[in-house]
């Protein structure tokens, strides 16, 4: 039940950070971050792949709703979604607890980094691929893409670090 | 029977995956740049209204330079219409030239504006939307032109009751014809996606001739800009590949990335235009 409500208040809040203020960033012209893959990488390391495929479907979609772009991010995340599990087995060789999510502190920086820059890399891509399908300029694309990943996960670690409720879980 | 259903089970997440991707995909396709459905989109009321907080915002952070943009204008205007004053003074002044000009009085202008707010925008993608807080119960309709008061912005590719998303200039899908003021040469204007400040006119033909500087104006061919507004000037020129037309790069007259407030132009004659546009087509 608290990991419900939990989970939803995630769930607003990034979407609403995202739409309301980091979608109108665009870092030098080129990059714009989007934490809201944050509520992905912190869904509990026990749900199952299709519980979590679907939720990243979820959040995918509101913020295509948001950002008129319909299908962009639903594609991205769903695949997103799919991919965590089998990424999360190569990051962690031990058995964890279940109803623990993916934390700085569990997984000691390394790892997080290494999970963070994974899911955030395939995400980037995925999305900026679809985003240019018909435009061909690929240098342009990767610069954007990089720059992207580089702040997306730059505030990823901020917010993970300065995360009260991930340090609470820990202790 | 028993295993394929184990098997099935035990695959879920991958049809659940399948699925989805279908599902999402099916909305990226469904979706070209003039129909969209409203529900995913910020047109729809709930999503305008919680996208609209950014644009209440920041409609506070540059009213100090919005207003010396105003004034200019306002300026600008004043002195227009004192030359007009003065022509038509000199026109009252020789009685025998304006006897001869007669006003129509059966023809009016056909366009009218209505202002409205911008409450969420974006410059970062190669398809942008521009969210205004004004809809079909206000008289906006998809189709429509929307001006700022420094050129040109777009035009309105959706509508519901009280929002209307637009499809601005900063949009690879978009296309706009218009032309050089100085040889009133056609081409068609269109984004690369990269910056938001430049445009590219193309398909003008080589033969013409241009000067950096020059100002490009809407052609008014479309019936959704009326002739001759100003779009932007050109800062440089490329050679096409086929040779036969010029590539010039626009330095576009509007700053797309702060705006707030717009018009929408409402042209009583368009779908009578467009009636006859068919028609002639049909008829061929």
């Amino acid at each position: 039940m608290i990991n419900i409500v939990k989970g939803s208040i995630y769930f607003v809040v990034l979407v609403l950070v995202q739409v309301l203020i980091l979608n109108n960033i665009h870092f030098l012209r080129l990059a714009t971050p989007f934490l809201y893959i944050y509520f992905i990488l912190k869904l509990p390391i026990g749900f199952t792949s299709t519980r979590v495929t679907f939720f990243s479907f979820l959040i995918g979609l509101v913020i295509d709703i948001f950002s008129n772009t319909p299908g962009m991010h639903a594609a991205t995340c769903t695949l997103v979604g799919f991919a965590r599990m089998p990424i999360l087995k190569i990051i962690i060789k031990d058995e964890m607890q279940e109803s623990l999510s993916p934390s700085l502190h569990a997984f000691g920086f390394g790892g997080f980094l290494r999970y963070v820059l994974a899911l955030v890399v395939l995400h980037h891509v995925t999305l900026f691929l679809l985003e240019s399908l018909t435009l061909f300029d690929p240098l342009f694309l990767l610069i954007r893409i990089v720059a992207s990943i580089v702040t997306t996960t730059l505030l990823v670690c901020i917010v993970e670090a300065f995360n009260i409720d991930a340090k609470r879980n820990a202790d | 029977m028993r295993k394929l259903l184990d098997f099935l089970i035990r695959k879920r997440h991958w049809f659940l995956f399948i699925l989805l991707e279908l599902v999402s995909f099916a909305l990226i396709y469904r979706n070209s740049a003039y129909q969209q459905n409203i529900m995913f989109s910020t047109a729809n009321v709930v999503t305008a209204n919680i996208v609209s907080v950014t644009g209440s915002v920041t409609s506070y952070l540059n009213l100090r330079e919005k207003n010396k943009e105003l004034l200019e204008r306002n300026g600008r205007l004043e002195l227009e219409l004192l030359k007009l004053q003065d022509l038509v003074e000199t026109m009252k002044a020789d009685t025998a030239s304006f006897r001869a000009f007669v006003i129509d009085t059966a023809r009016q202008f056909p366009y009218s504006f209505t202002t409205a707010k911008v409450i969420n925008n974006s410059v970062s993608y190669n398809s942008n939307y521009i969210t205004l807080n004004k809809g079909r119960k206000d008289g906006v309709t998809p189709d429509m032109g929307v001006v700022s008061e420094n050129g040109a912005i777009g035009v309105v590719s959706m509508a519901s009751d009280y929002y209307s998303v637009v499809l601005p200039l900063l949009n690879t899908k978009f296309k706009l014809s218009c032309k050089v003021l100085r040889s009133s040469h056609i081409g068609s204007l269109s984004w690369n996606g990269r910056e938001p400040q430049y445009a590219n006119l193309d398909e003008l033909p080589r033969h013409v001739e241009f000067q950096i500087g020059d100002t490009i104006v809407t052609s008014g061919f479309s019936a959704v800009f009326p002739e001759g507004i100003l779009v932007g000037y050109v800062s440089s020129f490329e050679r096409q590949r086929d040779d036969n037309f010029n590539s010039l790069k626009i330095k576009l007259a509007t700053d797309f990335q702060r705006l707030s407030n717009v018009m929408v132009i409402t042209n009583y004659r368009q779908s009578e235009q467009r009636e006859i546009e068919e028609e002639a087509k049909s008829n061929d």
